[in-house]
């Protein structure tokens, strides 16, 4: 693409900011900043959201020692624009980026796929054969996307035979709106979307896939031809009690066949067939007339089978498998073998504290999302460095977390909670309501989050 | 946050319309220099009709501004929307008046 002979450089506009903080005219919290020194050889294993903010974060804060940040894509993916590519909104370029871009001076940038993390001898195992030694290890590396759980169902397949996932990668969100536009162009038929049973990040991108895409059915002037379902595999739709009220209400006046307690479990692509495993109390299975009975499964438990036109498919998430294969995954409780087990407040994990946790790999009730790193990176940093200086760590996260909750292109509400009482709200401005659907907010979703995003990979926010 | 992050955010969110930016203030500055020199005053020179049509380009905003956000006119719901509907509708006055009000002197303003 040919580049405008306007078009300015982010970088040289923030150097325009820097030169009117350098004159004077401006505060800036870096220069404020405390550094510590320390000889500390500091490991981040993932150079995603909460990575690349904590490698800015210490380059900032640390004078000596080495930080090594793990990564070995070039391209960062802005993935909170996902589902507004794969609702027709934005073009997939616009979530990408050079990790260049944000990488900090100063630190080694080693490009290679974690293999392994041995957390007794303090090394992380490199895909090329190589180990690095650490003092300090932040595991940064977001989660993996397991559709091998689903029988017959692989990332490959999105895109084809009605098959979508905004999960999948950018590519895949494309291919889903492709899905998605094709069967609307079909004129009827019947779509599935689904929810997984474990974990996931942003767990609000099912319902807004879901949204999004009753706005294409109603704009098509044949909303009626078209049938909806949402099968959940637990009671509910989303952790905020009030959110899930209202999204099983809205879900209801749109026409949405909400139907609980059902595991998508297998996929047959060429007969555009779905299993589904009955997870709800044994005996109370009542078949749909719209679907049929499967066979029992090898764990005793009932399986149902639904045409669909079109079905969004939402993987099973856990920690990557490398992590899952450490000393460093959950022993027990309800992340057990399945995320890194650390201290939901202060993120250290807690069994080795001389390893914190951040972002999507951590095990934590809510969580699993870019707002929660905002939320997370400075008490790693500070907790991180208390930890360097032999000192207690003070620094605690409440469990923010946001989303902005699509309700149809062109609306959505900026839902904001945390840990406490139930995960209340935790609205940051006074001015919005969490509870109403807004076009500012939606402006927000379009246009604001996106730089707030990188700032924050830049540890500036 | 600190004001560098809001400069931060500030400017990633301005970078995908800095062209659009730059070629605005270019033309706004150049247009007012033209009308200058050939003795425009802001405060001296009177024009209903350019007035006239920033106010309706301004009012208009009201419906293009959410069409130009992927959104639409009836989702303007909150009294934060109206806030920025109203700010919108007012930038864009400003905009258009800034705009028409010198050029309005140049093609008729020197006879008026």
């Amino acid at each position: 693409m040919k580049k405008s002979p306007f078009t300015l450089s982010r970088r040289q506009l923030l150097k325009a900011g820097a030169g009117l903080s350098a004159s004077g005219l401006l505060y800036t919290s870096a220069l404020q900043a405390n550094t510590i020194d320390t000889q500390a050889r500091i490991v981040v294993v993932g150079g995603g959201a909460s990575g690349m903010a904590m490698a800015n974060r210490l380059a900032t804060r640390l004078r000596g020692g080495t930080i090594t940040l793990i990564e070995p894509r070039d391209t960062h993916h802005y993935q909170p624009g996902w589902t507004l590519v794969a609702s027709g909104v934005w073009h997939p370029e616009k979530t990408m980026r050079p990790n260049a871009d944000f990488i900090p001076q100063g630190i080694n940038w080693v490009r290679q796929y974690a293999a392994g993390i041995d957390a007794e001898n303090r090394r992380v195992d490199l895909a090329n054969g190589e180990s690095l030694e650490y003092d300090y290890l932040v595991v940064a590396t977001g989660l993996q996307l397991n559709y091998n759980l689903i029988d017959g169902m692989s990332p490959d397949l999105v895109g084809q035979h009605g098959i979508g996932s905004v999960y999948a990668s950018v590519e895949g969100a494309a291919r889903t709106r492709q899905a998605i536009k094709g069967w609307i162009d079909s004129g009827e038929g019947k779509g599935i979307f689904t929810s997984a049973p474990t974990a996931v990040k942003c767990a609000g991108a099912p319902l807004k896939m879901t949204f999004t895409t009753l706005t294409h059915l109603e704009e098509s002037g044949r909303r009626d031809a078209f049938d909806v379902d949402f099968m959940s595999p637990t009671g509910g739709l989303f952790s905020q009690p009030w959110v899930n009220d209202f999204v099983k209400q809205r879900f209801d006046e749109q026409g949405v066949n909400r139907r609980h307690h059902y595991r998508l479990s297998a996929i047959d692509p060429q007969a555009k067939q779905a299993e589904f495993t009955f997870e709800g109390e044994p005996g109370s299975l009542v078949v749909p007339d719209d679907l049929r009975s499967g066979a029992t499964n090898a764990q005793g438990k009932s399986t149902i089978i639904a045409d669909y036109d079109f079905i969004h498919v939402v993987p099973p998430m856990s920690a990557p498998d490398f992590v899952k294969q450490s000393d460093l995954i959950a022993k027990d409780g309800p992340h057990q073998g399945e995320w890194l087990d650390v201290d939901i407040h202060t993120l250290q994990h807690n069994r080795y504290p001389e390893v914190f946790g951040i972002g999507d790999v951590i095990g934590a009730p809510i969580n699993k999302t870019a707002a929660s790193v905002k939320a997370q990176a400075p008490v790693v940093e500070a907790n991180l460095l208390a930890a360097i200086q032999g000192k207690s760590l003070t620094a605690r996260h409440d469990g923010y977390t946001s989303c902005p909750m699509i309700t149809g292109i062109g609306k959505a509400m900026l839902v904001e909670f945390g840990y406490d009482d139930n995960y209340a709200f935790m609205p940051s401005f006074p001015f919005i309501d969490p509870k109403e659907e807004s076009w500012a907010v939606w402006v927000m979703k379009d246009y604001m989050l996106q730089p707030a995003y990188y700032a924050v990979l830049e540890g500036q926010a | 946050m600190s004001i560098s992050s809001i400069l931060t955010i500030l400017m990633y969110a301005l970078e995908p319309f800095a062209w659009l930016i730059v070629a605005g203030v270019v033309i706004l500055v150049a247009v007012h220099l033209l009308a200058y020199m050939r003795g425009y005053q802001i405060t001296q020179y009177r024009c209903l009709l350019a007035t006239g049509v920033a106010g309706l380009i301004g009012l208009s905003a009201f419906f293009w501004a959410p069409w130009l956000t992927n959104s639409e006119f009836t989702y303007i719901n909150t009294v934060f929307d109206w806030v920025a509907a109203i700010g919108s509708i007012i930038g864009a006055f400003v905009v258009a008046f800034l705009l028409l009000h010198p050029l309005s002197y140049l093609v008729r303003g020197q006879d008026a």
